[in-house]
């Protein structure tokens, strides 16, 4: 028997009874491998006379052939028979995500719409304000009951300052902080945390949050407002919902609105969360005063625009059905989890 | 204020229902509020610019038949007729002008005082209001109709004349109530020659109360300065209907209206007879004009209006129009530019007929906020690594200042409340730890490990003189409880740095004393220029827990690096890993320390891969750290790493005592 007819016998028998992929491997190298036994057969060709060449060379050759797919199809088997079935039908693997807070997604929709639109998203500003911008910059005069509307958190004094320092009772002024610092026309959105001094209960909070909204240019009207209000209430809810405007007051804008919307939850049948009335109160509006466009450093007559305050944790309640405004403040993961 | 549907429709005669009425109101005017039966409400805040017209029934009335298009009937134009000729005994001397721009007094005489009429007090019961006698009702009535607030003194009481003074500092009153208050010399007050009679604009005294005995009256139609009455309605802490109509800024020309009407009344009701009143108006109320500039009420409200639909409505509502000219009626004071006029036809027309149009919109050239950014990717970024989101108060308790290190934000001293709404929320919060370390308490009841955050301000207060002010901050707090909590809230602050951009940050040892954290076990958070930008440590509370603290406006100026593309190396990279035994105090930093003093060429990276501590160790401790080797240009060969790692080895023996395993 020549050299190549034992090879043959001995790998064929050697692969068919290799019982794991460690030992197949170590067969390839034995036979196949860079100095494999097959291998210097086939490298000893060269220095075979042409006669043996044609002999040995294509035996050896299908041999080389024979063990290499031999090989790949024991590996094949031995592989198949490595791993059982995997039952697919097992619940996957919990991967643990953590969750934002309601009143961050719910400050993102609405942000994120008004980005669609062209707004510019503006940090929040100052918490703790001076009463000129909480009050006298926008045309809510002193000592008058209209302040009164504002139940106002004041600070101690500090040094032998004069000036009284108040924790903010709306967004409102960052309009004025906005427009002292840059010039119309722009259109921007301002979320931030305010205060007011009031007994809690389940709509009530002494901090909550706030979204401003002030669009100014030498042409931007009522008309407008309605426009991107109609648009921001029908994306944020995802369907069309008649909008309704009234006359209201507020000392900063002229004229002055309160926008209430279709309810959502009956669509204006009326419910308990509209309290019978089908429409729920959701912001206050208007065109921007003279005054508080003075105050900016505007000139009145020659650049106009709205500006409305929303509130995310109404938004929030509305559209997850959350029924105390006092939860949002509470830390509770088992709250926060469900969004 | 409360209204009585049915007084309204006596002076706005129509075929509406209350519900319309309301309704109407809502849609054109103002918010109104159905109370049941004949009662509806208008809340003051609706109205607060307007009292003058919006606080009466006449006011709301006109609004009524402007809306409706009916008849307005004002029966303050009905002819009233004197019984005398002179205005009877009694002078008015106004030492306040400023104070007092208006002072009407009128003397009646042969007064019935008794029981009201009956529709008399079913409107009062309406309006919330108790019925006193026919006189006190009437004045009440005049006020509820026409706004103007009343007063009747017993003409037998007063001495002399009336004088419309400052009290005098300690001078003291009891008012009709029988409550008694000490005035001061910035409170208004009606005297006679001998005391004071009433507290102006506020409340009448006991002393000269009408009493059923009254046959006599001195009426009072008076106009008082808003800021005045209000300042001092809240010093004295009295609120009175009156005090809340004059806070409002009403109108000078509403007292010849209430004189008239309340006078009417007394002959109608009480039979009385009346001297001429005394009017002492220095100062008359000008009159507001505007130019009817069609073109910006157009501008403002974005559609085409017609002149003689805007001068319709402008009538409508007691304007008087001339030409362009448009002049405002005395009790509408709230009207005083082409904007307030714009509204009176907007709201006229109905916001909800406008239509809606889109704004020709600018670019936002301004752009975002980074911080605003930066807060959108930590929050994405933390909620993906398994972190929730919490919102804790800003308010905290005197003693929940005192817990974290509020020094390394630059905070020395509290921020704290002149009006605390409790104990609990009497300052301003100086960090985030206080609320997320109880968080996890809490969550900990239902969870057996929470990981936390929360993105909020926190106070300071920065005091230097004239230089006060307050110091506010944005800061991240970063809170778990659980397997490892320290190094993997160390890991997710690394993370969370590398994430927002940042490529150079230290953590050196805190060295700072405080409630909240264990010394031992805590790091500041430093950039490459060694500002200090926050902290991570482990709780002293829970040596499962673990917190931190970081400074946002800081973060994110650091945040200005972009990323470049590094080509990828194409030669492969060599792994070695050392194990050594070290003194169980020494620290993973000292050693990665003296690995790098080695200076060992083409490291790429050193990996802490396993620790571990135990007894056949005695007092030292093993360490496995994995080195890797890397070239840019070429295949480092096994005898180049091994001469590198053999500088380190070297060192680790010379500077760490390591024995190497």
């Amino acid at each position: 028997m020549d050299k190549l007819e034992q090879i043959k016998i001995a790998a064929e028998r050697e692969i068919k009874d290799a019982s794991n992929l460690k030992s197949l491997e170590d067969l390839r190298i034995k036979y196949l491998g860079r100095s494999g036994e097959l291998t210097m057969i086939l490298r000893s060709l060269a220095d075979m006379s042409l006669e043996e060449k044609k002999i040995v060379g294509p035996k050896a050759q299908a041999l080389r052939m024979e063990l290499d797919s031999m090989i790949t199809e024991k590996n094949k088997k031995l592989s198949e028979r490595k791993r059982s079935v995997l039952d697919v039908s097992r619940p996957g693997k919990k991967i643990k995500i953590g969750h934002l807070h309601p009143l961050s997604i719910v400050e993102k929709e609405i942000v994120d719409i008004f980005r669609s639109m062209s707004f510019s998203v503006i940090d929040g500003g100052p918490e703790v304000e001076t009463e000129y911008y909480n009050f006298d910059a926008l045309n809510i005069p002193k000592n008058h009951p209209a302040r009164e509307m504002h139940d106002t958190f004041w600070l101690e004094k500090l040094g032998n300052k004069n000036e009284r320092l108040l924790l903010r009772t709306h967004t409102s002024p960052m309009q004025i902080r906005y427009m002292e610092t840059h010039k119309p026309p722009f259109q921007i959105i301002v979320p931030g945390r305010v205060f007011r001094y009031e007994a809690t209960d389940a709509s009530h909070e002494i901090n909550f949050s706030q979204i401003e909204c002030l669009m100014v240019g030498k042409d931007v009207n009522l008309s407008n407002f309605k426009f991107i209000i109609e648009e921001f209430f029908a994306r944020l809810f995802k369907k069309k919902l008649t909008v309704r405007l009234r006359p209201s007051y507020f000392p900063f804008v002229e004229p002055g609105l309160e926008v209430d919307i279709q309810c959502v939850k009956c669509g204006g049948k009326g419910c308990n969360i509209c309290k019978d009335s089908g429409w729920l109160e959701v912001m206050g509006a208007g065109m921007v005063h003279p005054n508080v466009l003075k105050a900016g450093g505007y000139d009145p007559r020659e650049y106009q625009g709205f500006a409305f305050g929303v509130g995310p944790e109404r938004i929030a309640m509305l559209k997850y059905n959350i029924p105390d405004i006092r939860m949002f403040y509470g830390g509770d993961l088992r709250f926060i989890n469900q969004f | 204020m409360k209204f009585s549907y049915s007084l309204i429709k006596k002076f706005a005669p129509g075929k509406y229902s209350k519900e319309e009425l309301i309704k109407a109101f809502n849609t054109y005017s103002f918010e109104a509020v159905d109370l049941g039966g004949d009662v509806f409400e208008v809340p003051n805040t609706a109205i607060a610019h307007r009292f003058s017209s919006g606080s009466s029934h006449l006011g709301v009335a006109r609004e009524a038949a402007a809306i409706f298009n009916t008849k307005y009937i004002d029966p303050t134009l009905n002819k009233l007729s004197f019984d005398f000729k002179d205005k009877g005994i009694f002078k008015v001397n106004i030492k306040e002008k400023d104070l007092c721009p208006r002072y009407s007094a009128t003397y009646v005489t042969d007064v019935k005082v008794g029981s009201s009429p009956e529709w008399l007090k079913d409107v009062l019961e309406t309006c919330g209001l108790r019925s006193i006698n026919n006189v006190v009702d009437i004045m009440n009535y005049v006020m509820l109709e026409t706004g103007q607030p009343l007063h009747a003194f017993d003409a037998d009481k007063v001495r002399g004349g009336i004088i419309v003074r400052r009290a005098k500092n300690g001078e003291e009153i009891e008012t009709i109530d029988g409550n008694k208050f000490k005035l001061s010399d910035n409170i208004l007050v009606i005297s006679d020659e001998d005391r004071s009679l009433a507290i102006a604009g506020i409340k009448g005294g006991k002393y000269s109360e009408v009493s059923l005995n009254t046959n006599k009256l001195l009426v009072e139609s008076a106009n008082f300065e808003g800021v005045g009455i209000y300042k001092s309605s809240v010093k004295l802490g009295l609120r009175t209907d009156a005090s809340v109509s004059f806070s409002h800024n009403l109108s000078p020309e509403l007292v010849d209206l209430g004189m008239k009407r309340a006078l009417m009344l007394l002959k109608e009701i009480c039979g009385a007879k009346i001297h001429k009143t005394e009017d002492i108006y220095p100062k008359k109320q000008s009159k507001t004009v505007i130019k009817l500039d069609l073109a910006k009420i157009e501008k403002i409200i974005g559609i085409k209006i017609k002149k003689t639909e805007a001068q319709g409505i402008l009538a409508k509502l007691g304007f008087s129009i001339s030409k362009n000219l448009i002049t405002v009626p005395a009790l509408r004071n709230d009207v005083e530019i082409i904007e307030d006029v714009a509204e009176e036809i907007a709201r006229l027309k109905n916001f909800n007929e406008l239509p809606a149009i889109p704004p020709k919109i600018s670019m936002a050239v301004g752009g975002e906020d980074d911080i605003v950014l930066i807060k959108e990717n930590i929050r994405k970024y933390l909620t993906a690594v398994g972190y929730s989101e919490v919102y804790n108060y800003s308010f905290v308790s005197e003693d929940k200042l005192k817990i974290a290190p509020a020094e390394i934000f630059g905070i020395k001293r509290s921020v704290k409340l002149a009006n605390p709404l409790s104990v609990d929320f009497a300052f301003l919060r100086n960090s985030l730890a206080p609320y997320l370390e109880k968080n996890l308490k809490d969550n900990l009841r239902f969870f057996d490990e929470v990981r936390i955050f929360e993105i909020g301000k926190i106070f300071g207060d920065v005091v230097s003189g004239e230089e006060a002010k307050i110091l506010e901050k944005t800061i991240l707090g970063i809170a778990l409880e659980g397997k490892d909590a320290f190094f993997e809230l160390k890991g997710v602050a690394d993370g969370l740095m590398e994430d927002l951009g940042l490529v150079d940050w230290f953590m050196p040892d805190l060295n700072l004393k405080n409630d909240l954290l264990e010394s031992q076990e805590s790091l500041r958070i430093e950039l490459g220029d060694h500002s200090v930008v926050g902290y991570l440590g482990v709780l002293k509370s829970s040596s499962k827990g673990a917190i931190l603290e970081l400074d946002l406006e800081k973060i994110s100026k650091a945040v200005i690096e972009e990323k470049e593309y590094e080509p990828l190396s194409k030669y492969p990279s060599i792994d070695r890993d050392i194990s050594i035994l070290v003194s169980s105090d020494m620290r993973v930093g000292d050693i990665l320390e003296i690995i790098q003093k080695a200076d060992p060429e083409h490291v790429n990276d050193v990996d802490l891969m396993d620790f571990y501590q135990d007894e056949k160790f005695g007092d030292k401790k093993s360490l496995t750290f994995r080195i890797v080797f890397q070239a840019k240009d070429r295949t480092l060969t096994d005898q180049e790493v091994d001469r590198e790692l053999e500088k380190i080895v070297s060192f680790l023996k010379e500077e760490a005592e390591a024995e190497v395993r």
